[in-house]
């Protein structure tokens, strides 16, 4: 399905693609602009917009450079899902607007400073506590793991757009997939020597991911962002931080005292008494059975809980 | 046929209805589970980030009983199936940590040889069961009534995982509708994230998320929603008043579990599947399409 021609399916030169285009100029109210352009094979969506500005609307505007999947310039929404307009393949019916999460200049030109700041300053630079030793350094494959997909990266910021919690804003302080990404380029080099921990924590807020994947669906350069990028960074701030972020650490330590977790000591004890003041809330899980308190307090752990936790003492 | 059994976390404490109506709908398909007590959370989100290894091993420890039993293992959650599936691939690649796990399972006896099999319900509906046979054991086909499919991520995502292009062309469920005789309604938030996986420490995530996607089902004709996760299920259900603040709309959908879901079109009761255990309830449309087929 992701071939080109495969996308293609129902498309004959000479058909007309139609293209409903956001179209936005500061100070007016945006507006849709519908464009029919003749099929050519092998369209994509950047000869749709090439042929619009050249043919039908020269006042278009959208940026492209490299045309091949190396730049990122040129990362849009079309039809709802982030995507490269040099890489996505034309539909019959199409509708192209901008990423989202970032302000809109003109049309489907997005103002990419709110995510440029946003990552320089997690410093996504190499600290060296050694001086460089020359060429050639001794570098495994396996040390570089993670770093290496983190690299893949062609900052188009089509996660960026499609984060659901970056979509929040000042809901959390979540930095959103990319600018993790560009930091675990150099967080995840086994030559950086840097405290992490603060950047991860603090600047980018990385528990807050809620892992749905959004990112690495919408990624055009493939990278695994959750679970080879955004974990592995988890991983160096849970290491890493003088005091350890109190969601997982008490995941683990139900787990090991329990061997399955009790949601209700979960929350109680990552929220603290805070949990308590949702009356309403408390009362409608009580008659619905949602909680059991008795269960909480004095529930027994699973058959078998001495082989987990010596899994435990064994591996962490 | 003999299926290993994982109920995971929630559906043994929060969503206990999931686990019993789990029982009584596998019953009715002729599908004998075999539940491990001895097995532990797969490690949710947060071991398998911060904690890597006790991950794998976690997870290697309970595909090793369901291998040692010769048995598919079948999930209903979604977290825990992407777990499982993610913990066969890492251990597939990696032969240095299968062998560390496997020389920390020895103790009990146990060994993972990487040939375990997962599958979450929904799947083995499709694919085990299969439409014919599940339109013949339909007694009281839940006709007239709307759904909206709630997905959640894991079922669907990351991508290449679950051999469709995208989380766009998943209709497992749409299908499964049609088949027990309803009606889908399409939606915004067919794929969309509940935001679970942080709302042990801040819900305000998860009720942002989901509160405009259950408005746009309600505004969609949605009677009911229908999920296969008990996490998007906790989310939905226990959140929804917070949601109705927030948003400023009524919403008052009644929250499905997909084996509640197949067991009322079995001829199960609501108070069999045990749907007063949720926090929103039946709702009248259900009660006006659904009770008096039910009853009948």
């Amino acid at each position: 399905m992701d071939r080109l021609d495969e996308r293609h399916i129902g498309l004959e030169v000479g058909d007309t693609i139609t293209a409903k285009v956001r179209r936005f100029t500061p100070g007016e109210e945006p507006r849709y602009d519908t464009f029919r352009v003749p099929y050519e094979k092998w369209m994509r969506v950047l000869d749709v917009l090439i042929y619009i500005t050249e043919e039908l609307d020269s006042d278009l505007s959208y940026r492209w450079y490299c045309g091949s999947k190396m730049c990122g310039s040129c990362a849009m929404r079309v039809n709802g899902r982030e995507t490269l307009a040099c890489w996505a393949a034309a539909e019959p019916d199409m509708t192209i607007e901008p990423l989202r999460n970032l302000p809109v200049l003109r049309d489907l030109t997005v103002d990419r400073k709110p995510y440029e700041q946003r990552f320089l300053a997690l410093e996504p630079w190499i600290h060296r506590a050694n001086p460089y030793p020359g060429f050639p350094e001794p570098l495994t494959h396996r040390e570089m793991r993670f770093a290496s997909r983190a690299l893949d990266c062609i900052s188009c910021a089509a996660c960026y757009s499609a984060c659901p919690v970056v979509g929040l804003g000042d809901v959390t302080n979540f930095s959103g997939p990319a600018p993790l990404v560009q930091i675990g380029q150099a967080a995840l080099d086994p030559r950086d020597s840097h405290d992490r921990w603060q950047h991860l924590i603090r600047e980018a807020s990385i528990f807050s991911c809620v892992s749905c994947y959004r990112c690495e669906e919408v990624c055009p350069a493939s990278i695994p962002i959750v679970s080879r990028v955004i974990e592995p960074l988890k991983a160096l701030a849970y290491r890493t931080a003088p005091e350890k972020p109190r969601h997982p650490h008490v995941f683990l330590d139900i787990v090991r005292r329990r061997g399955r977790i009790d949601p209700s000591e979960l929350v109680l004890r990552v929220q603290g008494l805070r949990a308590l003041l949702g009356l309403g809330r408390i009362k409608a899980l009580l008659v619905a059975r949602k909680v059991a308190p008795w269960k909480t307090l004095f529930g027994k752990p699973i058959r078998g809980i001495r082989h987990v936790r010596r899994l435990f003492e064994k591996i962490s | 046929m003999k299926l290993a059994y994982y109920p995971g976390c929630s559906a043994q404490s929060t969503c206990k209805e999931l686990n019993a109506s789990t029982h009584l709908v596998a019953h009715k398909l002729g599908l004998d589970l075999v539940e491990y007590r001895s097995a532990t959370c797969t490690g949710s989100r947060e071991i398998r980030a911060v904690q890597p290894e006790l991950f794998l091993a976690l997870n290697a420890r309970i595909l090793a009983m369901a291998e040692r039993d010769g048995l598919t293992l079948m999930t209903i959650c979604n977290t825990c199936t992407l777990n499982f599936l993610d913990v066969i691939q890492m251990l597939g690649e990696d032969r240095e940590a299968l062998s560390r796990v496997n020389d920390a399972l020895a103790a009990e006896g146990l060994r993972y040889e990487g040939t375990a099999q997962v599958k979450h319900f929904l799947w083995v509906l499709h694919e085990d069961i299969g439409e014919a046979e599940l339109r013949r054991l339909v007694k009281r086909p839940l006709t007239g009534l709307d759904i909206g499919a709630f997905y959640g991520c894991h079922i669907t995502r990351p991508p290449g995982h679950y051999g469709f292009y995208d989380s766009r062309n998943n209709r497992a469920l749409e299908k499964l509708n049609e088949v027990l005789g309803a009606n889908s309604i399409d939606y915004s938030g067919r794929v969309e994230c509940c935001g679970f996986h942080t709302a042990a420490g801040e819900e305000t995530v998860a009720i942002k998320l989901v509160g405009k996607h259950l408005k746009d089902a309600k505004d969609h004709g949605a009677d009911a929603i229908v999920t296969p996760c008990p996490l998007c299920h906790t989310v939905l259900d226990t959140f929804q008043p917070d949601m109705e603040k927030d948003t400023g709309a009524r919403l008052g959908l009644p929250i499905v579990h997909l084996p509640q879901l197949v067991g009322l079109a079995l001829g199960l009761s609501p108070a069999e599947l045990q749907m007063d255990r949720h926090v929103v309830g039946l709702g009248d449309a259900v009660r006006r399409k659904v009770i008096p087929i039910a009853a009948a």
